[in-house]
């Protein structure tokens, strides 16, 4: 029998047909209404098509390389186009397609007044082609490629209402942290060139050089600023300056995804390595809490979501760190729907309450928005991990095997503490938008029946309720896990998530009506994010950029530049001038001069 | 002047210069000096002023020194070697005596103090004929002796004569003052070359004469004495005002002009003997009388300053003063350098 195998072929058709559109705006002015809908169908037909290779390889387990065009030569590093269709490429494009196919549906009702429209729709598939770009790839080139092309795209759509001061610093701010993650991703190249001579994964991970711990350092940077964990991650709160879709996007499937979809990628060289995987467990657990006790406090419904998605990528990193990158991956695939479902739904909150964000003046949505209800409801208890809803698939065995492993206590132990505070503040969101009496002015117009609305939503609760069971399901993991244990250990994660739900429900119905004299110290220490933006951002930058303003302008500029050279020499000369033409035409005084000079002349040579 | 008496003079003032040069006696070229200086006196008091009888009698008490070291110089010389050769003053007493005596009269630091005041005392011809030709005898003298002079004394005097020529003409708003520290510069490049290549000195010599003939006359033709009427001289001869820009970037040695041909050789002639500081120091010090002709050259033609204008548009006249050698002058001192590959003929 002939087996034709369809893998690569149906691949590079569906990322064919996303480039098309952008080939479309070349040849034609692309100010028709028409391209919005070209682009929205262009990414559901390249979801639909992709969909056959991930069923294909779920069914034979064949993994398959594109390796065609051989690019250019340096010296003896040979670069090639190249493409990996392995488990984590092939299960996770067809995701990121249908979370942005959804996504581009709700841009169509939520940016419908935008006068730039075509150019965000634009903007969003290029977002998409480059994150394909970075999940395909097979080699380090392309696989930076894609790494660069979403930090652009991803400050082109932040500062998209560039208008605003703020939209412009939180686009300044995601280019400048992941610049700093980039120099450990160049840095991590360098040293596979210097060492290896090759950029090709399978080269890499079939050398498996040793004393990788340099080069994993900088890939664990490198992920650090684009997953915005603990000291890079103030850009990712500021980021929630763009639109909704954006969020959206941003946070469930590309860009922060990027930084972890890395590490997975490169687990071969990580599970021999314990100081990276110590550091990324210890980088991850100290994220996963710092964000969470942030997102307990805040008003702002979107930086509550965007807070608990960085807790949520501090989980992943855990989870890495405890040599496990399947279930991370697994992770990463579920929150990409719930996380995605949580942001257009808050989209719609904000865009129907004309642009209210605080969550203290919505209230009673459950309503007014029953399907947007919905979908937060199922959004949030997914992401807290409620059994058999897509969370639970990926965060009990996450939280099973840090229990049964031999970690760090301290990390498992603030990991956990994070979980708990996961149920906390969604169910902060729950109490405050959804519940109790409505809070927003009396004549908005509340209005969720629009189909581009509600259809992505829709589609995405179902792929919030049954994607985890699919795809754990057709996941083989790394490690084999743990199949017994005690029921304390097993019912752990379900446990703190119900205490946190419990303990945020009673104690929301308790300080409803309370009012703090001041707040006390922690809750502003929760608020102004740990002061981290404040101390980052002003207090260090303020004395290094005062002393080198002085330095410039007094030592270089006035003293330099101006006193001691230019002045300095005026006033010599002027001295030295007056004092040589200061003559009075006393003859005497020459003679003496004269009679001076020819003494010291004869006595040199007598 | 009676005419006979003036060309009497002159040609005295010739002929002294010429013996001084032509002999190879002591006591022939001490008289050539004499005679020269004792002409010189008639033609610094040509007109009777006060001011230029004072200028000549400086010159005079200055000049008679000189004479009478030099003379006791060679005196001490014959005592001790028994000769009169201009070539061969080996006693280095007698050489260093003759030398600073030479030096007096040429007017390098530290014996230049007469220079600016004879110079500004008497009229533009005189002073002309001051700073350009009086230079030969002296010259021509060190020339022959140059190989018995302390090397020492004549760097020390040379840089400091670069230096105070530089230093003098930044105060200065008369032009033959800024002429004459311009000479004691220029002597200053004369005497440092003087150990290495005395043929550079008179390649030097002869350009700077150029030179300032060329401003002499420039200035002559229009009686201009100060900076201030000098900002009045585009009124009268536009021409020439460019020219004398020009030939005042060829005096500060700017390239590609003539002045730069001496300077460019003597600092190559300099680097080739491996000196580096000295050259260095001199072309920087030369920067000092550059910013000084600057100054003359922004005064004279590139700027129109608010000064009282009582002779509009003269220079719509027909000029009655035809100079036939200031255009061969003008043309010699701005554009001799591209011959400058015919200067290995006099090596």
């Amino acid at each position: 029998m002939k087996v034709i195998n369809l893998i690569p072929t149906l691949m590079l058709t569906s990322l064919i047909i996303l480039t098309l559109p952008i080939i479309t705006t070349l040849l034609q002015n692309n100010k028709t209404n028409c391209f919005l809908y070209i682009t929205k169908t262009a990414v559901t037909y390249a979801f639909a098509i992709s969909l056959i290779p991930t069923l294909l390889f779920i069914q034979s387990n064949q993994e398959a390389y594109i390796s065609n065009w051989h690019w250019m030569t340096i010296h003896t590093l040979k670069l090639s186009m190249s493409f990996k269709l392995d488990f984590f490429s092939l299960t996770f494009m067809p995701i990121a397609l249908f979370i942005t196919w959804s996504i581009m549906e709700f841009s169509l009702w939520y940016m419908h007044s935008d006068p730039h429209i075509n150019r965000f729709f634009k903007y969003l598939l290029l977002f998409l082609i480059t994150m394909l770009i970075l999940v395909s790839a097979n080699n380090l080139l392309q696989l930076f490629m894609g790494w660069e092309g979403v930090g652009i795209m991803s400050f082109l759509l932040i500062s998209w209402w560039h208008g605003r001061t703020d939209a412009n610093t939180a686009a300044l701010q995601a280019m400048l942290y992941n610049r700093i993650g980039d120099m450990g991703f160049i840095m991590m190249m360098a040293w596979f060139t210097i060492h290896l001579n090759s950029w090709e994964f399978q080269q890499i991970f079939l050398t498996n050089p040793k004393n990788t711990t340099l080069p994993l350092l900088g890939l664990l940077l490198a992920s650090a600023g684009k997953s915005a964990q603990f000291g890079l991650h103030p850009w990712l709160p500021s980021a929630m300056e763009g639109p909704t879709p954006v969020s959206a996007l941003l946070h469930s499937s590309t860009m922060v995804m990027a930084g972890v979809f890395t590490l997975i990628r490169f687990y071969p060289l990580m599970e021999n390595n314990l100081t990276i995987q110590t550091s990324t467990l210890c980088l991850g657990a100290i994220t996963t809490l710092f964000t969470a006790i942030c997102a307990l406090t805040q008003n702002d419904i979107k930086k509550i979501i965007a807070l608990s998605t960085s807790s949520q990528l501090g989980l992943m990193m855990v989870t890495i760190g405890i040599n496990q990158p399947q279930l991370a991956f697994i992770h990463m695939c579920t929150h990409a729907f719930f996380k995605a479902m949580l942001f257009l739904s808050s989209g719609s909150i904000i865009h129907n309450l004309n642009n209210e964000q605080d969550i203290r003046k919505m209230g009673g949505l459950y309503k007014t928005m029953p399907i947007t209800s919905t979908a937060i409801i199922i959004g949030s208890l997914a992401l807290t991990g409620m059994p058999f809803l897509t969370g639970f698939y990926s965060k009990d065995p996450i939280i099973e095997t840090a229990n049964m492993s031999y970690i760090n206590t301290w990390a498992l132990l603030i990991t956990l503490i994070a979980v708990s505070m996961t149920a906390s503040y969604s169910t902060r969101i729950i109490f405050f938008a959804l519940l109790g009496q409505p809070r927003y002015p009396p004549l908005t117009q509340v209005n969720e029946n629009n189909p581009y609305l509600v259809n992505p939503i829709k589609r995405l609760i179902l792929g919030s309720i049954f994607m985890g069971f699919l795809i754990s399901m057709n996941t083989i993991p790394h490690t084999t896990p743990q199949m017994t244990m005690p029921p304390h250990l097993k019912f752990m994660a379900l446990a703190v998530t119900l205490l946190g739900f419990t303990v945020a429900t009673e104690l929301n119905n308790m300080t409803h009506n309370l009012m703090f004299k001041q707040p006390s110290r922690m809750h502003t220490f929760s608020t102004m994010l740990g002061y981290y933006p404040t101390t980052t951002h002003r207090v260090l930058p303020y004395p290094s950029l005062t002393m080198s303003q002085n330095l410039a302008t007094t030592i270089m500029d006035s003293i330099w530049l101006e006193k001691m050279i230019p002045k300095n020499l005026t006033t010599m000369q002027k001295t030295a001038a007056s004092l040589v033409s200061n003559q009075k035409g006393l003859m005497k005084l020459y003679f003496l001069s004269f009679l001076l000079s020819i003494t010291l002349g004869l006595l040199i040579a007598l | 002047m009676n005419p006979l008496a003036l060309s009497l003079i002159l040609t005295t003032l010739l002929a002294g210069t010429l013996i001084t040069m032509m002999s190879s006696h002591w006591l022939t070229a001490w008289m050539g000096l004499e005679m020269n200086m004792l002409t010189m006196i008639p033609i610094l008091m040509k007109t009777t002023n006060p001011r230029s009888t004072e200028a000549a009698t400086k010159y005079f008490m200055t000049q008679a020194m000189a004479s009478m070291m030099l003379m006791m110089a060679l005196t001490i010389n014959l005592m001790y070697s028994g000769q009169w050769s201009i070539t061969k003053m080996t006693n280095p007493v007698a050489s260093n005596m003759a030398l600073m005596a030479l030096m007096t009269k040429l007017g390098s630091a530290p014996f230049h103090f007469w220079v600016p005041e004879v110079t500004q005392g008497v009229e533009l011809t005189p002073g002309m004929i001051l700073l350009t030709w009086q230079k030969l005898a002296p010259l021509s003298l060190l020339y022959q002796m140059a190989t018995y002079t302390n090397t020492n004394l004549i760097y020390l005097s040379g840089l400091l004569s670069i230096l105070i020529g530089g230093w003098g003409g930044l105060n200065q708003t008369q032009l033959r003052k800024i002429l004459a520290y311009s000479s004691i510069s220029h002597m200053g490049w004369m005497l440092i070359i003087l150990p290495f290549n005395p043929t550079l000195t008179l390649l030097n010599l002869t350009i700077y004469i150029m030179l300032t003939l060329s401003i002499f006359m420039i200035l002559t033709n229009t009686f201009t004495t100060s900076m201030s009427s000098l900002t009045l001289m585009w009124n009268k001869t536009p021409a020439m005002t460019i020219m004398l820009m020009t030939t005042l970037l060829s005096l500060g040695g700017l390239p590609p002009l003539s002045g730069f041909m001496p300077k460019w050789l003597m600092i190559h002639e300099l680097t080739k003997n491996n000196s580096i500081i000295m050259p260095l120091t001199m072309a920087i010090m030369a920067l000092l009388n550059m910013y000084f002709y600057m100054r003359l050259i922004y005064y004279s033609s590139l700027t129109i300053l608010p000064s009282t204008n009582n002779m509009k548009m003269t220079w719509r006249f027909t000029n009655t003063k035809h100079t036939m050698t200031l255009p061969t002058l003008i043309t010699l001192s701005n554009m001799l350098l591209p011959l400058t590959p015919m200067i290995s003929m006099l090596e």
